[in-house]
């Protein structure tokens, strides 16, 4: 059955120079996936192969399930549990939802989460400097595809890399102190890491240098899915690339920017770990001490693992907010 | 514009042949739209600026220490410490280990699942589909304490059996949704026609839509390996012994203890960096299809 039609095709389509493009479901997946199916159950299970069917269902869902819930949906409901509770890894003690009014209360939570904003604003650049190298990219001028692969290569490498030659980069003798003065600003010389603001500020322009060649490569596949018939007909118009950039490339990348936005601050909030690890281990004080940053800190440094919990389900609970409100700005434009 | 007049790259074919030719198109190209060279010009700035720091890592890792402060001069010296003072060759098999493991566990439950939930109806589908999908947006950090608690209790820690499960099961999520999207594709008949033919469901699994399904796996074997090879907080906790560290551990923690000198950073950044670099030039595409898959979300 090896050679079934698609799979050939399928393969030869991947060697082609085109990006391989998955079919995706469209959106509200989730719902949509759940509602047929559970209303076809009664009706179905009857049949013999209706009950095979059910069986082998079970049988091929449960163990991904089964690691999912021991790993992850288990541990969210003990980290809420845990989180209203005095708690050092070995004993607990019941303090109630008090835990978080107090949290409130502590400045360096409010420190911390500013940090969480500076690199919330950093987002918009994030995608604003990609969405302009995709547009040149999308210009197939002579050696494109080896510019695409090389702009895309920092995806590959790990943060703790990047962080690693980061802290040198931004080192009073370092590029970045140099370029400064090569332009005239050496007034703006300093020792970035060394600082509170200049350290997160350091944090934030390496995260928004790696994050280039992520959202570079998704505009670019939005580019290539529009109709270049679109274009044509804009030429004909006598529209520039400017204006076919504003008008015509930018709108329809709407889904795309929403996409990429998500990601970007997800990343943001919950993969900059080792980066800022490497970088800064989040000092000066607390200047580069992000919420994922700090979960660390309380749980396995400070070895208040309540505390930690706590922050994590803070983390968490942000994350899943802007996710929803996300969704529902999806569904409001269809 | 690019129908209007086909990029450069797509006259290859007789390029190939005659190479002058080719420089001389692109010059007429050029001619006859300067933008073009403009344009040109500028990505070669911007990938100057992708490349640098890589450019840095491998021409410092070049120089001892001193060469370093000085900026001048050569030697090797370095990657000599840098095998001295890393376990390399264990720390990389460590490595590969650890993510082939948990690979393999990903790969085998997200197809079994997404097949499940593409192409079979069971009671409670829509709660299982959501239970593992809607997983995917727990961060990690809300969830490594409690599961650093449980392990330890579970006597995982340190072990590399802890890790893989949490490599593991932080994967599946959105490799099930991967996976599900995939299978969602392939045609009802097909699955259906295997299944009433006397092979079951299990083998209409198996023998007809797993082969199909190679590219999805490729993807979903790809995102995870880059993801698991470059990662430090699970590593740093689950795997703390010099014996068992990843390539990825083992540099975080050459970094923050004694002071090493940083050309030996920059060789072990080069290490560790290489293996996913080399499964990034290979497997590009695969990268490529994984990140824009969530866009129709």
């Amino acid at each position: 059955m090896r050679g079934a039609g698609g799979a050939e095709g399928r393969e030869a389509q991947l060697t082609s120079d085109a990006p391989m493009v998955l079919t995706a479901p469209g959106p509200g997946a989730l719902q949509a996936a759940a509602l047929p199916a559970e209303r076809s159950v009664r009706r179905r299970a009857r049949g013999g192969l209706g009950r095979h069917r059910a069986r082998a269902g079970i049988l091929l869902s449960v163990p991904a399930l089964v690691l999912v819930l021991f790993v992850l949906i288990v541990p969210i409901g003990e980290a809420i549990y845990y989180s209203m509770t005095n708690w050092n890894g070995i004993s607990a003690q019941w303090v109630g939802p008090s835990t978080y009014t107090s949290l409130f209360k502590d400045p360096v939570f409010w420190r911390v989460l500013e940090n969480n904003g500076i690199l919330l604003v950093s987002v918009p650049v994030a995608l604003a400097i990609p969405l302009g190298i995709a547009a040149l990219l999308h210009e197939h001028v002579w050696l494109w595809k080896l510019f695409r692969s090389l702009i895309f290569l920092p995806t590959a490498v790990s943060w703790v890399v990047i962080g690693m030659i980061a802290v040198r980069l931004f080192a009073p003798s370092g590029i970045v102190n140099y370029l400064l003065g090569l332009f005239g600003l050496a007034r703006l010389q300093t020792d970035f890491l060394g600082h509170e603001y200049t350290a997160i500020l350091a944090v934030a322009l390496t995260f928004v240098w790696s994050m280039i060649g992520t959202n570079t490569i998704i505009f670019l596949t939005g580019m290539s899915t529009t109709d270049p018939a679109i274009y044509e007909a804009a030429r004909l118009d006598g529209a520039g690339r400017w204006a076919s950039f504003t008008q015509i490339t930018v709108p329809m990348l709407k889904r795309y920017f929403q996409f990429t936005f998500v990601i970007t601050m997800i990343t943001a909030f919950t993969a900059l770990f080792s980066l800022i690890f490497i970088m800064t281990g989040g000092g000066p004080g607390y200047g580069t001490t992000t919420l994922e940053f700090f979960v660390y800190q309380q749980a396995f440094d400070v070895g208040q693992f309540g505390t930690g919990a706590m922050l994590g389900v803070v983390l968490f609970v942000l994350l899943f907010g802007v996710s929803l409100v996300q969704l529902k700005l999806l569904r409001e434009q269809q | 514009m690019s129908a209007a007049a086909p990029g450069l790259a797509r006259r290859r074919p007789a390029a190939r042949r005659a190479p002058r030719g080719r420089f001389r198109t692109v010059w007429k190209e050029a001619r006859r739209d300067p933008v073009k060279v403009v344009i040109f010009l500028l990505l070669l700035a911007v990938s100057a600026g992708m490349l640098y720091p890589f450019l840095f890592m491998i021409l410092n890792s070049l120089r001892s220490e001193n060469q370093y402060l000085s900026g001048t001069g050569f030697s090797t010296v370095s990657w000599g410490q840098l095998f001295a003072n890393l376990p390399v060759g264990r720390e990389l098999l460590n490595s590969t280990l650890v993510c082939v493991a948990s690979i393999a566990i990903i790969l085998a439950l997200s197809s079994a699942a997404g097949y499940a939930f593409a192409k079979l109806r069971f009671r409670r589908q829509g709660l299982l589909f959501f239970a593992v999908i809607g997983s995917m947006m727990v961060p990690l950090q809300s969830i490594i304490i409690p599961v650093y608690v449980n392990f330890a209790h579970l006597h995982l820690i340190n072990t590399y059996l802890g890790a893989i499960l949490v490599y593991a099961g932080f994967g599946t999520p959105f490799a099930t949704f991967l996976m599900t999207t995939f299978f969602r594709g392939l045609p009802d008949e097909l699955t259906e026609a295997a299944a009433c033919d006397g092979l079951g469901h299990a083998g209409s699994f198996f023998r007809v839509a797993l082969p199909m399904a190679k590219p999805a796996l490729a993807t979903v074997a790809v995102l995870q390996f880059i993801q698991i090879w470059d990662d430090l907080l699970v590593g740093l906790l689950f795997l703390q012994e010099p014996t068992n560290r990843t390539i990825t551990v083992g540099l975080g923690v050459l970094s923050s203890g004694r002071v090493v000198s940083v050309p030996v950073l920059m060789a072990g950044s080069l290490v560790s960096a290489l293996p996913a670099v080399l499964v990034y030039l290979f497997f590009q595409r695969y990268l490529v299809a994984g990140l824009t898959l969530g866009v129709n979300r």
